[in-house]
């Protein structure tokens, strides 16, 4: 067993030998990590020296279980590998086997993805605000945000029939089109949502507290951001306007007009917590003017384009990309003929963010290291697949 | 599909609905003030001559020494169990309180099923802690792991001898009273510190340690916003303090004094501080430590410190209340005309009785307000980090507690009718302030889209 | 120096605006109505009723409308669905199902079954409340006697398939339910894995 020693002894043995200082875990059961990963952390006292992560305790194979499911049977799996955001992962699939297959999505299937998967963008930044000021210590935030949360899973549950899971894209389009009156009930919730934020904002991220525990912490410069491959909020944050929807659009995107919030470190540094956690937020008020001009322009037509029910693409390989809540989220299929792919790999946000949570750590107190870990609204599942 | 279990499904509560209410109301009224009566009765009976007189009275010649002394030691045994029994009662209430109020704070019912309105589930909690099993970490140190919760039991339990619950309601009224209080409740520290080391894990250890430096900071600006009214009732004596006010809220020492106004804040905050509450749980993080410096601790020990905090609460709201909110003053009713009804005999009469008990509700009102205004802050605020909290003591609360201090030098110099529109100003500000605030959340109602004022839903 | 001081009076500004916005806030919630449903005594209808008419519950077999075209045991990606048919011995143009078990304990609710049926006799019910103390008990046999088979069902060019309301087949099988059922031995499994067979 002396080829791979478990990482404590690892830092360890990389450690200048010094009595007052001591290596814990953060994880792999802790409140605070988002999902089951372990944080090394060799401390002294309370300043971190560095904090390693060691991801791998919520691998499930699900690339390789790519490999043997058909095409069309796979979109459920996509749902478990980033569950809080689960039209994304359904939307990239979808959209990397469309291409395989050079399959044309009908334009009402990708207005409804687009609206599912904004309704789900908001969806998941609740959980990400929510569960973020909870790990600064105020639990009230975060019931408040599952309730708003609760109010979009009822209507996307109206929409295909689960809260969480929804598997609802198809290859070819999506599986259930927008039931009656359901529009109206979207339209309703984002009244009340664009009018609740200012609540929310009154409640916490305006706190004084708050903010004192997340501006000018771990700030990610731009050059800094970009050459570690941070993506979604987590790059917006540092300053780097950049959007898979506007600057490699997909779907139904290049017929909405949105802005991209981007962190301008309006309580201090530009690419501290503070400023992805604001980028979040105003990425809900986003989402909801894209919903609304989605339903307004809602072509009529079908949901689904003819494709085979069990399709065998011809060989060849294609990448997807769509912006998830979590970043560009990437799905890279080979085929090589038959009805299962010989290669599914995912590149997602969470993966991305866990490479400078080790340097960025150096020199921060434990609370810190919290609060960036929140700030980057990493998801377990979808680090390790 | 129904599923079968060895019960019934139908709840106790829901089948004698009657009893069940009966049974609440007990605990919820009937208990407390029980305790608070017995204690009343007890309370004249402290000196040996007053428990002859009544033993004549009655009828009944307690003659020689042993037994006069016996029974004056048997009240005194009853007096005290009775202040520490009060302790865990009010611990429990208070967690069901906590739990039902900050379940509608958060949009949720708290727990509402054992008992009505849930009122038994601090009795099921802590019964159930009793039955859990008794872990302790092998590599722990036995003896201090085991003596850890006790010291901080001493740190709560000590501090209940001297809160004057009402006029003539309280075990021992020092002189140095306050003092007292602030130097037996840093006990509590004491019981962190151990606990966090001898649970042999480097979690609880952060915690002990964040806790210590936490409380021994707050120590000093405490101290320091302590010594205002202190200074202003010239006497350290608990009920010395709550004499020099008046039971109208003019005449109480956080309007009589615009130093005091601050020094309250400055002394609540440093409580908050001192009893581990939100925003500085610092040594006990859920989010971060995971419990800190009780991690390892399940069963009955865990409910010993848990108890420790919230009767904490009362301690801080006590003290607040003694020393800046008039006490147990009633409004319209002054100090002599209570001690007019005492009478001339040795045993007391039936209406001084009858005011006894009502400072007492006084007393206890106010206490309950100034713990529901921590139990508001707790679900409210986030956590502050380690070296903001000590800035916060050091920067902030230590430099305005010393001003307090200072101004209140001056200000005690004043001739009496200076004070007197002190406290008509500061009571009109504080009315407005109050009134503004309730406008306020009137208005956070209305501005949310499909949010109304609904009392539904327990 | 008039920077710090600045800074000084604008923190203490801060702290105390934020925290009586945020107070209010707060004190304001406990005035709304709280959004617990208290499943599942305290409810107006069962909660089964309040769901939305899409959603993926237990799955339901109206066997009298099935035509035994397997469409749905191909498309479950996790093979929770076992079918067998046979011909009939009494009448050989006939065929029949012998076995239709889905195993719910595995099953996702991913709702790929229910797409591809052409008379619509395998769709998700509303009911989702089915624990069994043994997890094996959670196959469900829509025939439980093979000695009893169903014969396809002839779709009617032209006319939809005459099948029951959703949530009435399911009905009687959950109320037969007995959650501390001991589990029935299956047997080994099969070359799948699964253990449908009795």
């Amino acid at each position: 067993m002396a080829e791979n020693p478990p990482i404590e002894r690892q830092i360890l043995r990389r450690m200048s030998a010094s009595d007052e200082e001591i290596v814990i875990n953060f994880g792999p059961q802790h409140p605070s990590t988002h999902g089951v990963i372990d944080f090394v952390t060799q401390t002294n006292g309370e300043i971190i020296r560095r904090s390693v992560p060691d991801i791998g305790y919520l691998h499930r194979g699900l690339e390789k279980i790519g490999e043997t499911v058909s095409y069309p049977g796979y979109m459920p799996f996509t749902d478990r590998i980033d569950y809080l955001a689960a039209m994304f992962t359904n939307e990239g699939y979808a959209m990397a086997v469309e291409r395989l297959l050079r399959v044309d999505v009908p334009p009402r299937a990708k207005y409804l993805r687009a609206i599912a998967s904004e309704l789900c963008r908001i969806s998941s930044h609740w959980v990400a605000v929510g569960s973020m000021a909870s790990d600064i210590g105020a639990s009230t935030p975060l019931t408040h945000a599952l309730r708003e949360r609760e109010a979009v899973n009822d209507l996307l549950e109206e929409l295909c029939g689960a809260r969480l899971t929804f598997n609802y894209a198809r290859i070819g389009g999506v599986s259930f089109d927008a039931p009656a009156g359901w529009g109206e009930k979207v339209l309703r919730y984002l009244d009340h949502l664009d009018s609740y934020i200012q609540e929310w904002d009154r409640l916490i991220s305006l706190n004084k507290i708050y903010i004192k525990r997340l501006a000018n912490i771990a700030v990610i410069s731009r050059e800094k951001a970009i050459a570690y491959g941070l993506c979604g909020p987590n790059l917006r944050g540092s300053g780097v306007s950049w959007d898979t929807r506007r600057d490699w659009p997909y779907g139904a995107y290049p017929d909405f007009a949105f802005a991209v919030p981007v962190g301008q470190g309006q309580m201090g540094a530009p690419g501290d917590c503070w400023d992805r956690y604001a980028v979040r937020v105003l990425e809900m008020l986003e989402s909801s003017k894209i919903i609304r001009q989605a339903l307004a322009k809602l072509p009529e037509g079908d949901i689904m384009a003819k494709v085979k029910s069990r399709p065998k693409p011809d060989p060849g390989e294609v990448m997807a990309r769509v912006e998830s809540a979590r970043g560009e989220m990437c799905y890279y299929v080979v085929s090589d003929g038959s009805e299962k792919a010989y290669r599914m790999r995912v590149r997602t946000g969470s993966f991305m963010a866990m490479g400078i949570i080790e340097e960025m750590s150096r020199g921060s107190m434990i609370a810190d290291l919290i609060a960036l870990i929140a700030s980057f609204d990493i998801v377990a599942p979808e680090i390790d697949r | 599909m129904k599923i079968t279990t060895a019960l019934d499904s139908t709840s106790l509560t829901r089948r004698y609905p009657k009893t069940a209410v009966a049974t609440t109301l007990f605990f919820l009224l009937a208990l407390p003030f029980l305790l608070y009566l017995l204690l009343l009765v007890t309370l004249p009976f402290n000196q040996p001559q007053t428990l002859n007189a009544l033993a004549k009275r009655v009828g009944w010649d307690l003659g020689g020494s042993p037994i006069r002394d016996t029974w004056y030691a048997v009240i005194l045994v009853v007096e005290a169990s009775i202040v520490a029994l009060y302790t865990a009662v009010f611990a429990g209430v208070t967690t069901w309180v906590e739990r039902r109020v900050a379940g509608r704070m958060q949009s949720r019912i708290g727990p509402n099923r054992p008992g009505t309105l849930g009122f038994m589930s601090w009795v099921a909690d802590a019964v159930k802690m009793l039955f859990k099993e008794d872990l302790i970490p092998a590599q722990a140190d036995h003896l201090l792991f085991r003596a850890a919760p006790y010291f901080s039991m001493v740190g709560l339990t000590l501090p209940f001898v001297v809160l004057p619950f009402g006029e003539s309601v309280i075990a021992a009224d020092l002189n140095v009273g306050v003092f007292y209080v602030t130097a037996t409740s840093a006990f509590v520290v004491v019981g962190i510190l151990v606990s966090g080391w001898a649970s042999n894990s480097k979690w609880s250890l952060f915690g002990a340690v964040r806790g210590a430096a936490q409380v021994i900071s707050y120590e000093i600006p405490a101290g320091i916003a302590i010594m205002v009214p202190v200074m202003m009732a010239g006497t350290l004596s608990m009920q010395g303090i709550i004499r020099a006010q008046g039971g109208w809220p003019w005449q109480w020492f956080i309007c009589q004094n615009p130093a005091a106004f601050v020094a309250f804040f400055i002394a609540v905050t440093a409580s908050l501080a001192e009893g581990n509450r939100t925003p500085f749980d610092l040594p006990e993080a859920e989010s971060e430590l995971v419990a800190g410096y009780h991690a390892e601790y399940s069963g009955f020990r865990i409910a010993l410190f848990l108890m420790v905090e919230w009767a904490n609460m009362w301690i801080m709201g006590a003290l607040a209340v003694t020393l800046f909110l008039g006490g147990w003053q009633i409004p319209g009713v002054s100090v002599e005309m209570i001690q007019q009804a005492r009478g001339n005999d040795v045993l007391p009469s039936l209406l001084w009785f009858g005011w006894q008990f009502l400072s007492l509700v006084v007393f206890a009102a106010k206490t309950w307000v100034l713990v529901l205004l921590f139990i508001w802050l707790r679900w409210t605020l986030p956590r502050v980090r380690v070296d903001q909290m000590m800035s916060l003591c050091w920067k902030f609360l230590v430099p305005g507690a010393f001003a307090c201090l200072i101004f209140t030098l001056f200000w005690v110099m004043a001739p009496p009718s200076v004070h007197r529109v002190s406290g008509i100003a500061i009571c009109v500000l504080g009315l407005w302030l109050l009134v503004k605030f309730v406008m306020q959340t009137r208005k956070n109602i209305a501005d949310v889209r499909g949010a109304r004022v609904d009392l539904s839903n327990w | 120096m008039t920077e710090t001081i600045r800074q000084y009076v604008g923190d203490i500004r801060d702290v105390v605006t934020t925290f009586w916005q945020g107070l209010s806030v707060t004190l304001s919630h406990m005035f709304r109505r709280p959004i617990t449903i208290q499943y599942p005594d305290r409810t107006d209808k069962r909660v089964a009723d309040m769901l939305p008419a899409r959603y993926r519950g237990l799955l339901e077999v109206d066997l009298a409308v099935c035509t035994g075209c397997l469409a749905c045991a191909r498309a479950c990606p996790i093979d929770v669905i076992k079918i067998s048919v046979d011909k009939d011995p009494a009448n050989p143009k006939q065929r029949v199902i012998t076995q239709f078990d889905i195993d719910e304990s595995k099953c996702m609710f991913c709702g790929l079954c229910v797409e591809p049926c052409p008379t619509g006799a395998i769709a998700h019910t509303r009911e989702f409340e089915a624990t069994m103390r043994a997890v094996d008990n959670l196959v469900f046999r829509w025939i439980p006697d093979p000695a009893k088979p169903v014969p396809f069902y002839r779709p009617v060019k032209g006319q939809d398939a005459p099948r029951a309301p959703v949530g009435s087949r399911i009905r009687p099988l959950l109320d037969g339910l007995v959650w501390a059922a001991p589990a029935a031995d299956w047997g080994a499994p099969d070359d799948e894995g699964h253990k449908h067979k009795g």
